[in-house]
């Protein structure tokens, strides 16, 4: 059974297309890539699911609950982390947690719990603005994982952070399915990233979704399409670039 | 409402009020210690005559404090993006719009009641023991809060609209000016919401009473609409 699948999903801005009859299949209890350039509504795809911007068309459910009818249910189940780090600058990271887990009604000890997972126990106490980007990182994460939610959504989770914290952050990702029992949905647009840390893959360009699939999967796609299938940049590219030339046929 | 009170930890929204409330309230007592002789002879009963000579100032500041509280509390939301993160969990915008609206409302309880032990204080003081009456000054406390509301919430909406808080704040302020110059005596003119703290007891008390309550459902009605409704555009 599929954790998120969308129906033709396409968001307009106007006349810009940022997303278009978009149908992702996310199966349950893995990490599921989304890879991109920067602008191929990945963003955009994620904020929809979290209700944060309205489809133009098209439909998606979770967990085989249907948005909008299930938002609050959807919401509850899911934790989040869109773009930049979210946080009440004027609280600690605990009393920001602490709002988290009032709202998702969660058991105290949660709170802790988020924050050793992140790695950021010690700092608990410090206040959230006074954190370097990385901690700001790591602070959404927890947030996200508080409360252990079926399915995480993560957008660009990585972006700011150091080698080492990027290794950190790969690895916590890597190790939650088995860890929490869920289900993680992370986007990037580093491809060697994504290739450390998904099971599955979907590919955004401009809005469309150009392949969805295991990474064996994607391998065989592209060599069977002739593109080179040795490392997941390079069959991105011919990809995009193959996509690229349809489009300009059209 | 309990979570709203933990987002302003810090925000200095509380030192402000009080401060503001303890500012608001010296006027009353250093206008009586400059210048008693001018308002101890007057006729009226001392709560009118201690509200003719200062409230007009005394309602500009707390105008002017529930516009920079409105900023505070919304500026927190935006300022380090929190905002967007409270919008993905379950937690309706308008819930969040209506406890902001109960903790400003908590914050000027404070201040009208700073404000009116100063008006106790120099009845106390400079008139005649017993002239002011505890339950006149409840009356009018219990007045000026329901004339103020329609401003606080007003407020609000706008802040909880503008992600500068520069342009709420300068909205609000204006809102206070215009105020100022608006003619008392033209009834529809004094239900401006930020004109009708400046009113004090009097005839048409309780017509402004009945208007600011009518504004105050509406504007709450509003501002949980809007708040809901803006995250489909």
């Amino acid at each position: 059974m599929n954790m998120i699948e969308t129906h033709d999903l396409t968001k307009n801005y106007g006349d810009f297309q940022a997303v278009f009859k978009v149908n992702l299949h996310v199966p349950k209890g893995g990490v599921y890539g989304f890879v991109g350039p920067n602008g191929a509504g990945k963003s955009t795809t994620m904020k929809m699911l979290l209700g944060l911007t309205p489809p133009t068309e098209g439909t998606f459910s979770i967990n085989g609950k249907t948005y909008p009818k299930a938002r609050q249910e959807i919401l509850r189940s899911t934790g989040s982390f869109i773009e930049a780090p979210a946080f009440y600058g004027n609280l600690t990271g605990e009393e920001n947690l602490e709002l988290i887990r009032r709202i998702l009604k969660l058991p105290k000890s949660s709170v802790a719990e988020a924050l050793e997972l992140v790695g950021l126990a010690p700092f608990g106490k410090r206040l959230a603005k006074k954190y370097s980007l990385g901690m700001k990182q790591r602070l959404g994460l927890a947030g996200a994982l508080l409360g252990r939610p079926p399915l995480l959504i993560l957008d660009e989770p990585t972006n700011g952070l150091d080698p080492a914290g990027i290794h950190e952050v790969r690895e916590l990702i890597r190790s939650l399915p088995k860890q929490l029992d869920c289900t993680v949905l992370v986007s990037s647009h580093l491809l060697s990233e994504i290739q450390l840390m998904a099971d599955h893959i979907g590919i955004l360009d401009r809005g469309k979704l150009l392949f969805e699939g295991t990474m064996e999967e994607l391998k065989t796609y592209a060599a069977s399409m002739g593109y080179p299938a040795d490392n997941l940049e390079d069959t991105f590219l011919a990809l995009v670039h193959q996509a690229e030339e349809g489009g300009r046929r059209k | 409402m309990a979570l709203e009170f933990t987002k302003i930890k810090r925000t200095g929204l509380l030192p402000a009020f009080l401060c503001g409330g303890l500012l608001a309230s010296m006027i009353p007592v250093l206008n009586m210690a400059v210048r008693s002789e001018a308002y101890v002879n007057l006729s009226q009963p001392p709560l009118d005559i201690l509200l003719d000579g200062n409230w007009q100032t005394m309602a500009m500041l707390n105008l002017l404090l529930a516009v920079i509280g409105a900023c505070l509390v919304y500026h927190t939301e935006f300022a380090d993006n929190a905002m967007e993160k409270m919008r993905t969990l379950p937690i309706g915008e308008g819930r969040m719009f209506l406890g902001k609206t109960l903790v400003l409302a908590c914050m000027c309880i404070v201040v009208l009641i700073i404000e009116t032990a100063a008006l106790a204080t120099c009845g106390a003081i400079w008139f005649e023991s017993g002239d002011i009456v505890w339950p006149d000054l409840m009356r009018n406390a219990g007045c000026m809060l329901l004339l103020l509301l329609p401003a606080v919430i007003l407020s609000l909406l706008v802040a909880s609209l503008c992600e500068n808080m520069w342009i709420s704040f300068g909205i609000g302020v204006l809102g206070v000016f215009i105020a100022t110059m608006m003619p008392s005596e033209n009834f529809a003119l004094s239900l401006f919401p930020f004109a009708l703290h400046f009113h004090v007891l009097g005839e048409k008390t309780a017509e402004l009473g009945v208007g600011a309550a009518v504004e105050i459902l509406a504007l709450v009605a509003a501002g949980a609409v809007i708040q809901k409704i803006r995250r489909r555009f």
